[in-house]
């Protein structure tokens, strides 16, 4: 993208929706496993999600990638106060929410749905579509009742292309791309001002993939939506996201516009997750160079100092950046990367 | 001759609600040394199929038709001893999930020994030898001292690599591989394509592959087969394949996955869902979801495989009108098909 189409965005930005409505400052998440036998020794901490800070938009999706054990769960459960974080702050529209009370927060919980991978373990089994359809709307409107909320649950079911009909049906009478129609509609139906998808299409066969991608995009277009799209895969992120972060050990180690960070990645990282997706195109893949990399994510306990990738990095790193922790710096407007210099090598 | 030569295999399920034609009618071969993807969605028999290869189909499931040459063995007429040699000596098979293949209260040295013990004759000493080789080839570090370890010691693609170096130790023709990598993160699966490849040059191993990635289909299969609803929609080369696509279902597949290169708007849809297939098929099962103008009820037989070009065959559908291009009939609905 070009800096006037940035900038060009950022005047937009400006004028309409406001650009801190979820802002996170130096957020950690740490885990004490406590004390070992006897009280003796520490047994560790884990780091799943270390010093994150982020802000999204009104309306905009961000993607947020990483492979399994990166802390993109832990991270979104810690943006819905679900897991209160050790340290740092979290402002939604200005309101700073790490300092609520329990009790304020669960009020403020229903500004924030969840939509999960599998649909079938979110629903409950014993209750028609239309029995939690409405049971979420009443969190919102308690009093709605009858006719208006008859009709509000039809407009929902339209919203995600259900037949009203289907609203006394149970989760297990629909089909997979359909269970996560009815998970979509229940997280819309408190009017939630965030929502947190969790991998949502990786359960779905590839042909019913793209009808549930079409639909969030659309529902964004419509409604104004503002999410975070949690995804392990990049070509799916890429498609449906205004933005990417791509985390690694806790960390942020990419963040930028969407189509800049796949087609001019800037940490190694990045352009090893990119060139790890096979691409449905023969001669794409019999001529591409892989960034194979090596082993598997190091453990959350105990990861490794300063530049936390230099153990699995095909360019070797010096002593200097396996002590130093490496800070995330904008290198063009609006696209940050871990400024470790071996990471950032162009040639690998 | 081919290696393998699957010839109108059909493997019903007999359920109390009536009968399930899981495989219905499907034909491939496979050469030696060369990699066959078979690509569907769930429920397309993909892997059930690879199961009937090798028997291993368990009631109310039974092969009710066919044949299954392999090295111009009848596997289907096979005594079940004969298949026992058969199975993890000379085809072998892995899973989607190492873990519930293998043993979690044996040792790793264990399960390889016992498997080399009973196909092969070589001693205890000479099989722990070669079972420990085996892992280094995997690229696990320190192999003689890992292989004592217990399969949930390891992370899951380090698993997948133990079960790639189990299958492969009695140097097998045939590799039957259902869903290798679709447990593992992206980058620990190209780790273990590479892997794969790479043992397979060296050993000259044939690989089915069953997959729903189309992306991992055409970065390793030579040939590809197409299932939908049970049966063969279309085979050819990983190139006719992608470039030429033939059937509805085939084309309209590759266009609703996003790639890293998709740009625009919306992708494009596939309405509906896949047919139950407790239910009979009239005719073409993609009917109700194919994009293209229909033509005429599918009330007929299905329609007949017929060759394209040299090693490019396709289900050849009167049903719709096919004149146009697919971009042309696809649509980027979101609101579901109601019958």
């Amino acid at each position: 993208m070009t800096d006037a189409a940035i900038s060009e965005r950022k005047e937009t930005g400006e004028s309409g929706p406001r650009e801190d409505f979820l802002v996170l400052d130096s957020v950690s998440q740490h885990f004490d496993l406590g004390t070992g036998f006897f009280g003796r020794g520490s047994r560790g901490v884990i780091k799943a999600v270390d010093n994150v800070s982020l802000s999204i938009r009104q309306g905009e999706i961000l993607g947020l990638v990483g492979e399994s054990g990166c802390g993109k769960t832990t991270l979104s459960r810690t943006i819905m106060q679900i897991i209160r974080p050790t340290s740092g702050r979290i402002f939604l529209e200005g309101k700073e929410l790490s300092s609520l009370s329990d009790r304020e927060v669960r009020h403020e919980r229903i500004n924030f749905q969840m939509i999960f991978q599998d649909p079938y373990a979110s629903l409950n089994p014993r209750m028609t579509v239309f029995d939690a359809l409405a049971e979420a709307i009443r969190t919102r409107h308690p009093g709605v009742r009858g006719t208006a909320l008859r009709e509000r649950v039809v407009e929902l079911l339209r919203l995600v292309g259900l037949s009203p009909a289907q609203m006394k049906k149970y989760p297990h009478e629909f089909s997979g791309g359909q269970r996560q129609r009815v998970a979509i509609a229940r997280a819309l139906a408190p009017e939630p001002k965030l929502i947190i998808a969790d991998e949502p299409v990786s359960a779905l066969d590839v042909s019913i993939q793209s009808q549930i991608l079409n639909l969030l995009k659309k529902l964004r277009r419509d409604m104004g939506l503002t999410m975070i799209f949690i995804s392990h895969d990049l070509s799916v992120v890429r498609y449906i996201a205004d933005r990417i972060a791509v985390m690694y050990l806790g960390r942020i180690v990419e963040l930028g516009d969407a189509e800049t960070v796949v087609d001019d990645p800037l940490h190694i990282y990045t352009r090893a997750l990119m060139s790890a997706i096979p691409q449905p195109d023969p001669r794409i893949e019999r001529s591409r160079k892989r960034v194979i990399l090596k082993g598997d994510p190091p453990s959350p306990l105990n990861p490794p100092t300063g530049c936390s990738f230099w153990p699995r990095s095909p360019i070797p790193h010096d002593e200097r950046m396996k002590v130093v922790e490496p800070e995330l710096v904008e290198f063009h407007p609006g696209h940050f990367a871990h400024d470790c210099p071996f990471c950032l090598q162009r040639a690998a | 001759m081919a290696l393998l030569h699957v010839q109108d295999l059909k493997t019903y399920f007999f359920m109390r609600g009536g009968v399930v034609r899981a495989v219905d009618g499907v034909s491939f071969e496979v050469e030696r040394g060369q990699t066959v993807g078979i690509v569907g969605e769930s429920g397309s028999g993909k892997s059930v199929s690879c199961y009937s290869i090798l028997r291993l189909i368990d009631e109310p499931g039974r092969i009710v038709g066919g044949s299954v040459m392999f090295d111009g063995e009848d596997l289907l007429q096979a005594t079940n001893s004969r298949m026992r040699e058969i199975r993890g000596g000379r085809i072998s098979m892995i899973f989607q999930d190492p873990m519930t293949s293998l043993n979690p209260f044996l040792r790793i040295s264990t399960q390889m020994v016992e498997t080399l013990r009973l196909h092969t004759d070589l001693d205890q000493r000479a099989a722990l030898h070669k079972a420990i080789a085996a892992l280094e080839e995997v690229g696990i570090a320190e192999a003689s001292k890992r292989i004592h370890s217990y399969p949930h010691e390891f992370s899951g693609g380090m698993r997948q690599r133990v079960m790639i170096a189990s299958a492969l130790l009695t140097e097998p023709d045939l590799l039957i591989a259902d869903e290798p990598t679709t447990a593992l993160d992206v980058t620990i699966q190209a780790q273990v394509l590479d892997l794969l490849k790479q043992r397979q040059e060296r050993l000259g191993t044939a690989i089915i592959l069953v997959t729903h990635d189309l992306g991992v289909v055409a970065g390793t299969c030579e040939r590809v087969n197409v299932m939908y609803a049970g049966r063969d929609v279309e085979s050819g080369t990983a190139d006719q394949i992608f470039y030429d696509p033939h059937h509805a279902y085939t084309q309209a597949l590759q266009k609703a996955i996003p790639s890293l290169q998709t740009k625009g708007d919306l992708l494009y849809t596939v309405p509906g869902m896949p047919p139950d297939l407790s239910k009979p098929v009239q005719g073409c099962a993609f009917y109700p979801r194919c994009p293209y103008p229909k033509l005429a009820p599918p009330d007929g037989p299905p329609p007949e495989l017929v060759v394209l070009t040299e090693g490019h065959c396709a289900q050849d559908c009167q049903y719709c009108d096919r004149s146009k291009p697919i971009e042309d009939v696809l649509t980027s609905d979101v609101t579901e098909a109601f019958e």
